[in-house]
């Protein structure tokens, strides 16, 4: 009689709780699909079209090639035989890795400092912070592509740039997006300039949960603002540091429309980025297998990029 | 109650069906075009194939122009049914074909045993291995625009159908000052360099570029000496090269046929008020007076149409005579080429009335911008990365040539 009652109770209980995670289930579902169809599928038959050569069409025309789109990117004979130099000067994934590895290095943190310059600045009770903050907010809701064509137009030869930085005694007079040298920096400037108002905005946020008491204990400790800034300010500002670096880091990689306007990735390859790279064997050239194999080796390096800064969350995401 | 209600849906129903019967007479064929708002041609087609094929009503697909490659093939891989597809780049023919998108011709042209004699040899751009894939209605071949009124007030002669290279420059030189540029360059590579193909041996994609040293060189003087804008400036600004030749300060410009109608529409709309002419492009010395290069616009049926031989009726329509006398009278220049057709042209309202500029549309040959191959959009990929580091003079001449030699032979395999 006993056991036969532990049964039924563990029947139902199985099904009590089946029905409960259908339940959770039915929840995730409209949100899952989505992500499925819309994101998982294509990332999935992105991986599979990096193995094949495709021009796009009946999937009949597929030709599966293996690892041959990779070591064509990659021009695996070319490098072996005249070393690494080769890949990072001639071979087209070669340089774009070394454009978007050097504008990621450099936008980063250049953009965390005026970030942080700025919120400390608008920070206190200035007259008009709250027109700053959104004058330096501004740039981040504008148009991109207004934005663009308004510093191409400044950085040009005789442009208002130049015209400053001649009046400061430096000869230089050519347009910055037409310079191989300076193109690249004429796109940090711009996204530089772009987003750090909102994370200027991030910031301030931050800034106004570091407890007073902090500071009033330093200054009792005689620390003057300096020591202040050092000690106190920015080890509390560092789960803000560690978002947002992770969020720029990412976004840097993915850089393709402020260079599709500026320069479109010349003067020669002097911009030519990732995603433009992948944009162009996809539908300039629409060689789609390709495409997606430069679009693995970008998965890739963002994969190892978000790991890491996974693994190092407890220790700098947490006060 | 119930019975009213039952008479009323089953004469619902009734109109229906016959509204359906009525739609089903008249037949509609659904065309993928670029700029079909504001394109004249595609208004004059489409107004001439339905006064002569009643019943039939063309209906544009309209795709923005710069996004035409892209737009075009997702529709077509995603199965698209659309009757007629609008060729912009041969190119874009060759991918299409290789995909299967493309209804082969060669059974068409035979069952109705058309002619394809009028387009001179042209239309074989469009074949593959022998079959047609697709028939040209359009042939832009580059000309060279000229400001009468600023030869006129600068007492210089106008250019001629037979100047050479030298005489150009020459000339842009004498037309320069004042505010005047002698003539204008656009920051493509073909407005540049692509003169080369003109005498008939050499072409874009055959991995052989020391030849294109003579025009870089032409074109880096005339920069040097102010005769035309420079590259830096027009690439930061953004300058069309219709706003650069309308704004009236501009002697001459290299330029395709298709800007004759763009002239034409803004003297009509009052955007600009000078006199303006055209003759042919200047030659080498060792190269025929008249020579030219160009580009095929054409039209292909989607292997996925329904009304095939309707679509069929239209792209050979369109080609033909009586399509290209439609295309002409706007100021576009028709592929096939007949004395009706010439005569359209030159009647265009609008056109210049000069005989030099008559005897410039009938070019002696005309070579083709980027012939269509397995590598082509790859190697003008290659060509225009070095073209902008010769023209920003990030490279000298030479070096930007040797490695559009070498990178185009590793494509080349």
């Amino acid at each position: 009689m006993s056991a036969y009652n532990s049964s039924e109770y563990r029947r139902r209980q199985k099904k009590y709780e089946r029905r409960k995670a259908l339940v959770a289930y039915s929840f995730i579902a409209p949100n899952f699909i989505g992500f499925a169809v819309f994101t998982l599928v294509p990332v999935l038959f992105s991986i599979f079209l990096s193995f094949v050569k495709w021009k796009g069409g009946a999937f009949s025309t597929m030709e599966w090639v293996g690892l041959g789109n990779y070591a064509d990117i990659f021009k695996t004979a070319k490098v072996a035989e005249k070393g690494l130099g080769y890949l990072f000067t001639k071979v087209d994934l070669g340089i774009a890795l070394k454009n978007t590895l050097f504008y990621t290095v450099v936008t980063v943190p250049l953009t965390l400092v005026c970030a942080v310059a700025l919120a400390l600045a608008l920070n206190r009770a200035v007259k008009g912070a709250v027109g700053f903050r959104t004058i330096f907010f501004f740039p981040y809701v504008a148009s991109m592509v207004a934005i663009c064509v308004c510093w191409r137009f400044m950085m040009m030869k005789d442009g208002p740039i130049n015209q400053l930085i001649m009046a400061m005694g430096i000869n230089y007079n050519k347009s910055w997006t037409a310079d191989s040298g300076m193109a690249i920096w004429s796109i940090i400037l711009v996204s530089v300039w772009r987003n750090m108002g909102y994370y200027m905005v991030i910031y301030l946020a931050a800034l106004q949960g570091v407890p007073k008491d902090l500071y009033e204990a330093a200054t009792m400790d005689g620390a003057n603002k300096w020591q202040q800034f050092f000690h106190v300010t920015l080890p509390q500002l560092r789960p803000t540091t560690f978002f947002a670096s992770t969020m720029m880091i990412i976004s840097c990689f993915k850089i393709y429309d402020v260079v599709a306007i500026m320069t479109e990735g010349g003067p020669g390859r002097s911009t030519k980025m990732l995603v433009t790279y992948i944009y162009d064997e996809a539908f300039s050239n629409f060689n789609y297998g390709i495409a997606s194999a430069i679009a693995m080796v970008l998965l890739v390096i963002v994969l190892i990029f978000t790991l890491a800064q996974f693994s190092m969350e407890d220790r700098y995401a947490n006060n | 109650m119930k019975k009213t209600l039952a008479l009323v849906l089953a004469a619902i129903m009734l109109l229906c069906t016959a509204s359906f019967a009525v739609a089903e007479e008249g037949q509609t064929l659904t065309v993928v075009a670029w700029d079909a708002g504001t394109t004249p041609y595609l208004f004059a087609q489409k107004e001439a194939f339905e006064a002569s094929h009643p019943g039939v009503t063309i209906e544009y697909v309209d795709v923005a122009s710069q996004d035409y490659a892209v737009k075009t093939t997702t529709m077509l891989a995603g199965g698209d049914s659309s009757d007629v597809f609008m060729v912009k780049e041969i190119t874009d023919l060759l991918n299409w074909q290789e995909a299967g998108y493309e209804e082969p011709l060669n059974s068409y042209i035979e069952a109705s045993g058309y002619d394809l004699s009028g387009f001179a040899g042209i239309e074989s751009n469009y074949a593959v291995d022998g079959e047609q894939y697709a028939l040209p209605f359009r042939s832009d071949f580059w000309v060279l625009f000229y400001n009468k009124d600023l030869f006129d007030a600068a007492g210089v002669d106008y250019p001629t159908n037979d100047m050479t290279w030298e005489q150009y420059a020459e000339l842009a030189k004498k037309m320069t000052g004042d505010g005047v540029y002698g003539t204008h360059y656009h920051t493509w590579l073909s407005a540049v360099v692509n003169w080369d193909v003109c005498d008939g041996v050499n072409t874009l994609i055959d991995g052989e570029y020391d030849d294109l040293a003579y025009f870089y060189e032409l074109y880096q003087d005339l920069e040097d000496s102010g005769a035309c804008m420079s590259y830096d400036e027009l690439k930061a600004a953004g300058l069309h090269y219709s706003a650069a030749f309308e704004n009236g300060n501009i002697a001459m410009m290299p330029m395709g046929y298709w800007f004759v109608s763009t002239m034409i529409n803004a003297i009509k709309d009052g955007t600009c008020s000078f006199n303006w002419g055209i003759v042919a492009v200047p030659h080498k010395e060792d190269v025929a007076a008249g020579s030219s290069f160009g580009n095929l616009t054409g039209a292909m049926i989607n292997a996925k149409s329904e009304n095939k031989d309707l679509a069929w009726e239209y792209v050979s329509w369109l080609a033909g005579e009586e399509g290209s006398i439609a295309t002409a009278t706007t100021g576009t220049r028709p592929a096939w080429v007949s004395e009706g057709v010439a005569e359209a042209m030159a009647s265009a309202e609008g056109f210049p009335t000069d005989d030099a500029s008559k005897a410039a549309l009938v070019p002696v040959y005309v070579g083709i911008e980027i012939p269509a191959s397995e590598h082509s959009s790859e190697i003008s990929t290659v060509l225009n990365e070095e073209h902008s580091l010769i023209m920003t003079r990030e490279y000298t001449i030479e070096e930007g040539i040797e490695e559009m030699n070498e990178r185009v032979a590793e494509i080349l395999g």
